[in-house]
């Protein structure tokens, strides 16, 4: 009896232990793989592949310019992995991958994995050394894929070709990327500005006069989502995010008292002021003083959406791309988009540029140069623009950008007048650092105690700022000779 | 043959005690692969700085994935809610399952079609039930508030995914539903292996029903109750699955359990050696519930008549 006891908690035990040592098992094999990694993480020899590509690059870029492209790499095989498909973009690199075969002979493997588990995915397939040739990656990541040697750099490849993109590309984006990790990593699929897109025929109701043309500040934005709130019609002024990222917008709120920084030269954190406490509290009220519906404290991305589409909240704020869901989900007469709010402070609009995702060059790339002319062709202006407008983003090439879809009266103009501001200040991230668990973590669940009463402001604003702060510090102390990010703007200064 | 004559050859009595060990060599093998090894890796790497993406730099660091696993300022909402979570889906599961069990070991008409039918949920995935109950009990739109609603029971919708409590609840209700089947199957098994024979002599001698369940069915399915109730501990304990679907631990970690927030902390900074820490704890905890359970249940004991 006593053997069938003890085989019961054998067998118990393994069946706890494999649960995390399974995890570890992976990781395991992924030693050896560290090890291709490092020498990915090698910039020189990074580099020397780039200057080998800088050929291709020119060649293929001269080729692109007339209309035709360099078949250098017929009979190649490229692996290509996207880690957001949909039926749009899975239809768009599968008719794209095939006209790249025409036009290079070079064959494309095309892979995609859900964007819930993409992080992993990579992080398994980097690990171990098998990332394929192209990936797209998400900004988000850059950090740790950096320090790990997953991802080349791009600086040699792109350079002359800098001119073809827009200012947000090259003063924006690439500028941080230089700034945060010394090199270009990325170029982006397409661009997303922020804005907050408002029910229109809710606000023609109530005799709300919006000018999108016209600056606002945030407390008009407040004011607006009070009025909308209208519990007898079961209306709520805002789509608030209280799950996974709810701290991300209101971070460049807070941003908007520090000149669109979260340290300062000296690396210290700057959203410990009176005021920053208070903006903190302002936000926050937008929940607690019920101009949310209750459940909006798990709101993430999806829910958010959903309800401001489905007739529930009268503002959302979030990026660009959503206008085409509310294109195909909502009358042109139920909604509008308004800028984001400037600061009360300074007056100038803090505003996030980003890319959804971006194309990278994996570390495991047996042949970059292929992968290079691969990015080309993909980001070229012509299948830019087909893109952009699939998925409802804005292109990165200047030509694209100029057509008629993204003029001042298109669905776009908005957007892109926030781009075209004068006083526009990209804020900078939460740091150089890798911050991921703090953003699936940590920021949003001191949020959420604050807004279930179990803590007050100062303390969560504390506890997020204390954290961001060891982050820092930590991070100085390995990387004495790093940059200190600042808010950019396009015209680079 | 003598096997000495034959030089190095083994000797028959030596083969013989050898060979239940190489039919099982097999399987043992595969065992240590596939449970050893991970099992052993984990308290290896609970002692370490190990973080998937910077392989590079794994170095022992004694104690601090411990330390920071105990001084975590969750460590104890997430005990109390793992022991919440696995008593009360246990013991729900387990009344339930054994009301099933007794309900269809009688016969009746479509008793096949009905068995088939209450059993699905065992079969259906977690990530779906999962999504079926994150959106019956979403606060706007699922159907649960819709009919309290319409039933008069409540008079403003309630945020069950938004609310302390309720959230955790909304996961149990979940558990319970997909786990009453497998104490359903088990108990049923057994009582069907119950004899008839003792129930008759039992009429005879006047004895009611309640004092037939619990003199007679009872000690007959004892054992398989202590197995089912001990295994399905240990797998709701483990479990994560419905947690991170329906409420990803939200809100403020209100609803996360042990192993929902070692899942989190692995996968969203590679940091397996502090997950390793928890699984570690888990490990612990389980066995010592293992060994109290199985003592004082006399489960070396039960079953014997």
């Amino acid at each position: 009896m006593k053997k069938r006891v003890v085989s019961i908690l054998l067998a118990s035990a393994m069946a706890v232990t494999a649960f995390t040592g399974c995890g570890g098992g992976g990781g395991s094999s992924a030693a050896e793989a560290s090890k291709t990694s490092e020498a990915g993480s090698a910039a020189p020899e990074a580099s020397a592949a780039s200057e080998a590509g800088s050929t291709a690059s020119e060649a293929g870029s001269a080729a692109a310019a007339s209309g035709e492209w360099s078949r250098e790499f017929e009979g190649t095989s490229l692996s290509f992995l996207d880690v957001a498909p949909s039926d749009v973009r899975t239809s768009y690199y599968e008719g794209i991958f095939q006209k790249f075969y025409e036009a290079t002979g070079i064959e494309v493997e095309y892979q995609s994995v859900p964007w819930d588990d993409a992080a992993d995915k990579l992080t398994v397939l980097g690990a171990s050394g098998t990332l394929p040739d192209v990936m797209t990656t998400w900004n988000g990541w850059l950090g740790q894929f950096t320090q790990s040697g997953w991802v080349i750099p791009l600086d040699d490849y792109i350079g002359d070709t800098a001119s073809e993109y827009t200012d947000a590309v090259v003063n924006i984006l690439w500028e941080s990327e230089k700034t945060r990790y010394n090199h270009i990593y990325t170029v982006p699929d397409g661009l997303m500005v922020k804005g907050i897109y408002v029910r229109k025929d809710w606000c023609e109701e109530l005799g709300i006069d919006l000018d999108p043309t016209k600056a606002w500040t945030y407390d008009e934005y407040f004011d607006l989502v009070e009025k909308l709130t209208d519990p007898e019609k079961k209306r709520y002024g805002a789509s608030f995010r209280g799950a996974r990222g709810a701290l991300d917008p209101l971070w460049v709120y807070l941003q908007g008292y520090t000149n669109g920084a979260t340290f300062d030269q000296e690396g210290k954190i700057q959203m410990t002021t009176d005021e920053c406490l208070t903006a903190f509290n302002k936000w926050l009220d937008i929940y607690r003083n019920k101009w949310a519906p209750e459940d909006s404290i798990n709101w993430g991305f999806t829910e958010m959406v959903d309800n401001f589409v489905g007739g529930l909240t009268g503002t959302l704020i979030n990026d660009s791309e959503v206008a085409a869901t509310l294109i195909s989900g909502m009358e042109d007469s139920q909604w509008t988009v308004m800028p984001m709010p400037t600061s009360e402070k300074d007056g100038k609009l803090y505003n996030t540029i980003n890319a959804p995702y971006a194309y990278t060059i994996s570390g495991n790339s047996k042949n970059p140069d292929a992968s290079w002319l691969l990015i080309q062709f993909l980001t070229s202006a012509e299948n830019q623009a087909e893109y952009c407008q699939a998925t409802g983003e804005i292109p990165i090439k200047k030509e694209a950008s100029g057509l008629d879809y993204y003029g001042a009266d298109g669905y776009y103009g908005v957007f892109l007048q926030e781009m075209n501001d004068e006083t526009l200040a990209v804020p900078t991230s939460f740091g150089t650092f890798d911050f991921t668990d703090l953003h699936q973590g940590l920021f949003h669940e001191e949020i959420q105690s604050c807004l279930l009463g179990d803590q007050d402001a100062k303390t969560s604003l504390d506890n997020i700022c204390n954290a961001l702060q060891t982050r820092m510090d930590e991070y100085m102390a390995e990387n004495p000779d790093a940059g200190i990010e600042v808010a950019l703007t396009m015209n680079g200064q | 043959m003598s096997a000495n004559k034959s030089g190095g050859k083994l000797s028959l009595q030596t083969k013989r005690k050898l060979q239940p060990y190489l039919y099982i060599a097999p399987v043992m093998i595969l065992l240590l692969l596939a449970f050893g090894y991970p099992l052993i890796k984990s308290i290896v790497m609970s002692f370490q700085d190990y973080k998937l993406s910077r392989l590079d730099k794994v170095s022992w660091n004694n104690f601090k994935n411990y330390i920071a696993m105990f001084t975590d300022k969750n460590f104890l909402l997430l005990l109390k809610n793992s022991v919440i979570y696995v008593v009360v889906a246990v013991l729900c599961q387990f009344l339930l399952g054994l009301g099933l069990a007794l309900g269809l070991n009688g016969k009746f008409k479509g008793r096949g079609i009905y068995q088939s039918i209450v059993f699905l949920p065992w079969a259906f995935s977690a990530f779906v039930v999962g999504l079926l109950f994150r959106w019956s009990f979403n606060g706007e739109y699922g159907v649960v508030n819709d009919v309290l609603l319409k039933l008069g029971i409540i008079k403003d919708k309630i945020s069950w995914l938004g609310t302390p409590g309720l959230s955790l609840a909304v996961v149990i209700m979940a558990m319970i539903w997909i786990g009453i089947p497998f104490f359903g199957i088990n108990i049923l098994a057994a009582l069907q292996s119950v004899p008839e024979d003792i129930y008759e002599a039992a009429d005879m001698d006047g004895c009611g029903t309640f004092r037939k369940f619990f003199t007679l069915t009872l000690p007959y399915i004892k054992p398989t109750i202590i197995m089912t109730i001990l295994l399905r501990t240990i797998w709701i304990f483990n479990s994560f699955d419905l947690v991170v679907i329906v409420t990803e631990g939200g809100p403020a970690n209100y609803s996360q359990t042990l192993p929902s927030y070692m899942y989190t902390q692995a996968f969203s900074s590679y940091d397996f050696g502090l997950a390793g820490a928890f699984g570690v704890l888990l490990m612990v905890i389980l066995t010592l519930y293992a060994l109290i359970f199985l003592k004082i249940t006399q489960y070396d004991k039960a079953g014997d008549f």
